[in-house]
């Protein structure tokens, strides 16, 4: 378990399949080696008016902790993270009378899954219930856990292969983090705020590099 | 319709009946019927001529061919309905009848019904007599000979209180065994099931009350006088026939077709239980349950042989499992089942079995551990939770734990590998032991002692060697510390450098010749300080002289408190390597020559000359070397 990086890749006048591509090529060229699929999605759940105030409830799973179910939990003044077992689908079904899905905000990012080293790069599309929305780039530095010390590293190893697309200034979630330990509920928030992000957008026209 | 009830409507269901499949998988159907055909199907499944036939006696002949006539007629026939009409107007037909019979007989004037009286029954009495006396001798039998069981039994509770009651040893058995009753009989249950085994063969046995046994056994032994502790009881058990005899599992280490050593596993120890019919019951089932212990071992050892990838395969014939260990070195697990008759042709191989106890003690744990684990689930365990999952499995899921670590959970160590492990180990701790004894034994000029750790797991343990010099311990001494691993053995050097040897024994031989080495070159400096000479210089690594065939050789030069006198010594790895070399400086005599014109030039240092240690007095090198220092530093 080491530090991640997100990204988005700006999508310009092309499909995300072009883009991945694009980016597969040039990870293999510096030497990576794919290593299969990944998978993150993200599925959001509001209370119901009877409970009052309203609160929503982010329900992820990451194909890198499969045995892990990650829940957000939005009250408003804050968000309370969440890593619990596979069982936690399931209690989501029973409280499906005060939890409800919004169905058409599935999100997931899926794509190939690269190892370089000691870096794993993953190059995922977005889909925001089916509708392509752009493309996310995640960068894993394994042997570090905290965000400080390894943040030029990562930052220039992205641009090895994005690019002047790169990052220049680490996530906004990771700038007041940097001296904690890392830990992979972190990687989850990190999608979450793009998740969240592209959702809002209406076409992968308009997705703007976080700066 | 007198009931305004639910309205049912019966359809057949909207799929058709499929005719044909075709090859690219199209499904043809039937055409469905239409309605008129659908009834006309419907109508003709009705069989009107079953109730018909029981009514009418004679004249269905008639009728009956007119019928079959009529079902002809009817596959041909434009109209289907002939037949059903037919029948139908019969029944009306027959059903008024009925009703005018019945009108009539109801005013009883013109008709009575009366009921038929039946014909009574001839009995034959004698007949009767005689199964009745039958029977009544039958159960006068029965009654009689529970009497007679009755009276044996009171008859001999009175003649000899020593013999247990049926009902208490059965108590004592019920104490220790689980029991049920079946029917009229006691089933008993031997098996490992409630302590967590998997095991598939049951281990049942029947509880009877043995008389028969104790009649023909009681006479011989009242006419004896003696009336001993009863070897029978009230009880028998009978075990199946699988699991009678004595079993268990031996562990050989082989090389080479030699063996290494040995180890018999019995569970029930030294004591191995004859299997005599008039066995007392609890060690019978000992040995029984003994046996099914024994076979569920092999059982699961077998399985994992052929399951797991060894690089060199496993082998498993017979009642016999064969893995390599080490190159050259064998672990032979048999199964070894015995019935009562050759148990004394088996004699001699349990004196193999003097060895060792540890490989017996490990497969014996390992099954047992097995067992616990199936029953015991590690805490918390929640309710809504799977049972089963380690508990580091279960606590991957908040821990968020990778793919990589949750693969890692699955692997499991099967109780070959780690039996084979052991082995490994015990293997190499005796290799290790008898290269440290030789050389101890070999060497007597530095000491080599060795003191091994009394806790050790059993794929780890830990010596710790000194090497030291007689009479000189205080002066100095080489600890090392070496960890007996299971292919590897790790030394940690008195320096704090860590060496990983392989399981070849002769790595370690070299290993501590390189230490005997070094402590007598660390010796002499150590013993040069506190004689007062000073030391010039040092090498544990000397590139001079010729190549050595182990290692390098070492030396250090000394020199006396006064500088006139130097000590060379030059060590080498083999046996005896020691040289000693002095050299005096200025010479005590001085001729002057036409190269060295002044005395002056003499201090520069002259000539060594070899020492012949064997010739001198002494106990020991440092001993040895004591006596030259002192003279040297006298004479000056």
């Amino acid at each position: 378990m080491g530090v991640t990086i997100l990204t988005q890749f700006p999508v310009e006048n092309k499909t995300g399949p072009q883009i991945i591509e694009l980016l597969s090529k040039r990870i293999s060229a510096l030497g990576a080696v794919p290593q299969g699929q990944f998978l993150v999605d993200c599925e959001t759940y509001s209370s119901v008016p009877a409970l009052g105030h309203q609160r929503t409830v982010h329900v992820l799973h990451n194909s890198e902790q499969p045995a892990t179910v990650f829940a957000l939990l939005e009250t408003g003044t804050k968000t309370i993270p969440l890593a619990t077992d596979g069982l936690f689908d399931l209690l989501m079904m029973k409280m499906s009378s005060f939890y409800q899905s919004k169905k058409q905000t599935k999100a997931e990012s899926k794509g190939p899954r690269f190892e370089i080293g000691d870096f794993c790069v993953k190059l995922g599309s977005v889909t925001v219930s089916s509708n392509f929305k752009g493309v996310l780039v995640e960068v894993e530095y394994k042997p570090c856990v905290v965000p400080a010390m390894c943040w030029d590293l990562i930052m220039e190893f992205m641009q090895g292969f994005l690019g002047s697309l790169g990052p220049t200034t680490p996530p906004s979630f990771l700038q007041n983090r940097m001296q904690d330990i890392y830990s992979p509920i972190d990687t989850i928030q990190q999608y979450l705020e793009h998740f969240t992000l592209f959702r809002k957008s209406p076409g992968p026209a308009l997705i703007m590099r976080p700066q | 319709m007198a009931f305004n009830g639910v309205n049912i409507s019966v359809e057949a269901p909207i799929e058709n009946q499929i005719q044909e499949i075709t090859y690219d998988g199209v499904e043809i159907y039937q055409p469905p019927l239409t309605l008129s055909e659908s009834l006309a199907k419907y109508a003709q499944k009705i069989d009107f001529s079953k109730t018909e036939a029981d009514l009418k006696c004679e004249d269905t002949l008639d009728d009956s061919k007119s019928d079959s006539d009529s079902k002809e007629a009817f596959q041909s026939s434009l109209w289907p309905w002939d037949n059903v009409r037919n029948k139908l107007r019969n029944a009306f037909q027959e059903i008024c009848v009925l009703a005018d019979v019945l009108a009539v007989a109801k005013d009883k004037k013109y008709m009575v019904l009366d009921p038929v009286p039946q014909e009574p029954l001839e009995t034959k009495t004698m007949v009767q007599i005689f199964a009745r006396k039958k029977a009544l001798a039958g159960a006068a039998d029965v009654l009689l000979a529970g009497v007679e069981k009755l009276k044996t039994s009171q008859n001999e509770a009175a003649r000899n209180r020593t013999t247990p009651d049926f009902h208490i040893e059965l108590l004592r058995l019920r104490q220790n065994w689980r029991l049920k009753k079946v029917s009229n009989t006691i089933i008993g249950d031997l098996s490992y099931r409630t302590a967590g085994s998997k095991y598939l063969q049951t281990g049942t046995f029947e509880v009877t009350k043995a008389e028969e046994d104790e009649k023909s056994s009681s006479p011989p032994s009242s006419p004896g006088g003696v009336p001993p502790i009863k070897p029978s009881s009230a009880l028998k058990v009978s075990i199946p026939s699988e699991l009678q005899g004595v079993a268990y599992i031996e562990v050989l280490c082989q090389k080479d077709q030699e063996d290494l050593c040995s180890a018999n596993i019995n569970l029930l120890g030294s004591g191995a239980p004859s299997s005599n019919p008039d066995m007392h019951w609890q060690q019978k089932l000992e040995a029984a349950q003994n046996v099914l212990f024994c076979k569920e071992l092999f059982n699961q050892l077998a399985k994992e042989a052929v399951e797991l990838q060894a690089p060199i395969p496993h082998m498993v014939v017979g009642n016999q499992i064969m893995a390599t260990v080490l190159p050259g070195i064998q672990l032979i697990i048999a199964l070894r089942h015995s019935t009562t008759a050759d148990k004394k042709l088996e004699k001699p191989a349990p004196s193999k079995s003097e060895h060792d106890h540890v490989l017996e003690h490990s497969l014996h744990q390992l099954l047992r551990e097995v067992h616990h684990k199936n029953t015991h689930h590690p805490f918390p365990h929640p309710a809504t939770g799977p049972l089963g999952p380690s508990k580091k499995r279960m606590m991957a899921g908040p821990m968020a734990a990778d793919r990589y670590e949750l693969l890692e959970m699955t692997k499991q160590e099967k109780l070959l590998e780690q039996i084979v492990k052991q082995a490994q180990h015990f293997i190499m701790r005796m290799r290790t032991e008898y290269v440290l004894d030789t050389i101890a034994k070999e060497f007597k000029d530095p000491l080599i002692s060795s003191h091994w750790n009394t806790l050790n797991s059993p794929t780890q343990s830990c010596v710790k060697i000194n090497i030291s010099t007689h009479g000189y311990d205080a002066v100095c001494r080489t600890p090392l510390v070496i960890h007996v691993g299971e292919k590897s053995l790790k030394c940690i050097c008195r320096d704090g450098k860590v060496m990983n040897m392989s399981y070849e024994p002769q790595e370690l031989r070299d290993l501590i010749f390189c230490h005997i080495n070094q402590h007598q070159i660390l010796a002499i400096q150590a013993l040069a300080k506190t004689m007062g000479w000073q030391s010039l210089g040092n090498s544990n690594h000397l590139g001079s002289g010729p190549v050595e065939p182990l290692g390098n050789a070492a030396s250090c030069l000394l020199v006396s408190p006064t500088g006139d006198r130097i000590i060379a010594v030059r060590c080498e790895p083999q046996a005896s390597g020691l040289q000693v070399s002095v050299a005096h400086s200025p010479r005590t005599d001085f001729f002057p020559s036409r190269l060295v014109t002044e005395r002056k030039w003499e201090h520069l240092g002259g000539q060594f000359r070899d020492v012949r240690l064997d010739k001198m007095e002494g106990k020991n090198f440092l001993h040895k070397m004591e006596l030259l220092m002192a003279s040297l530093t006298s004479n000056s």
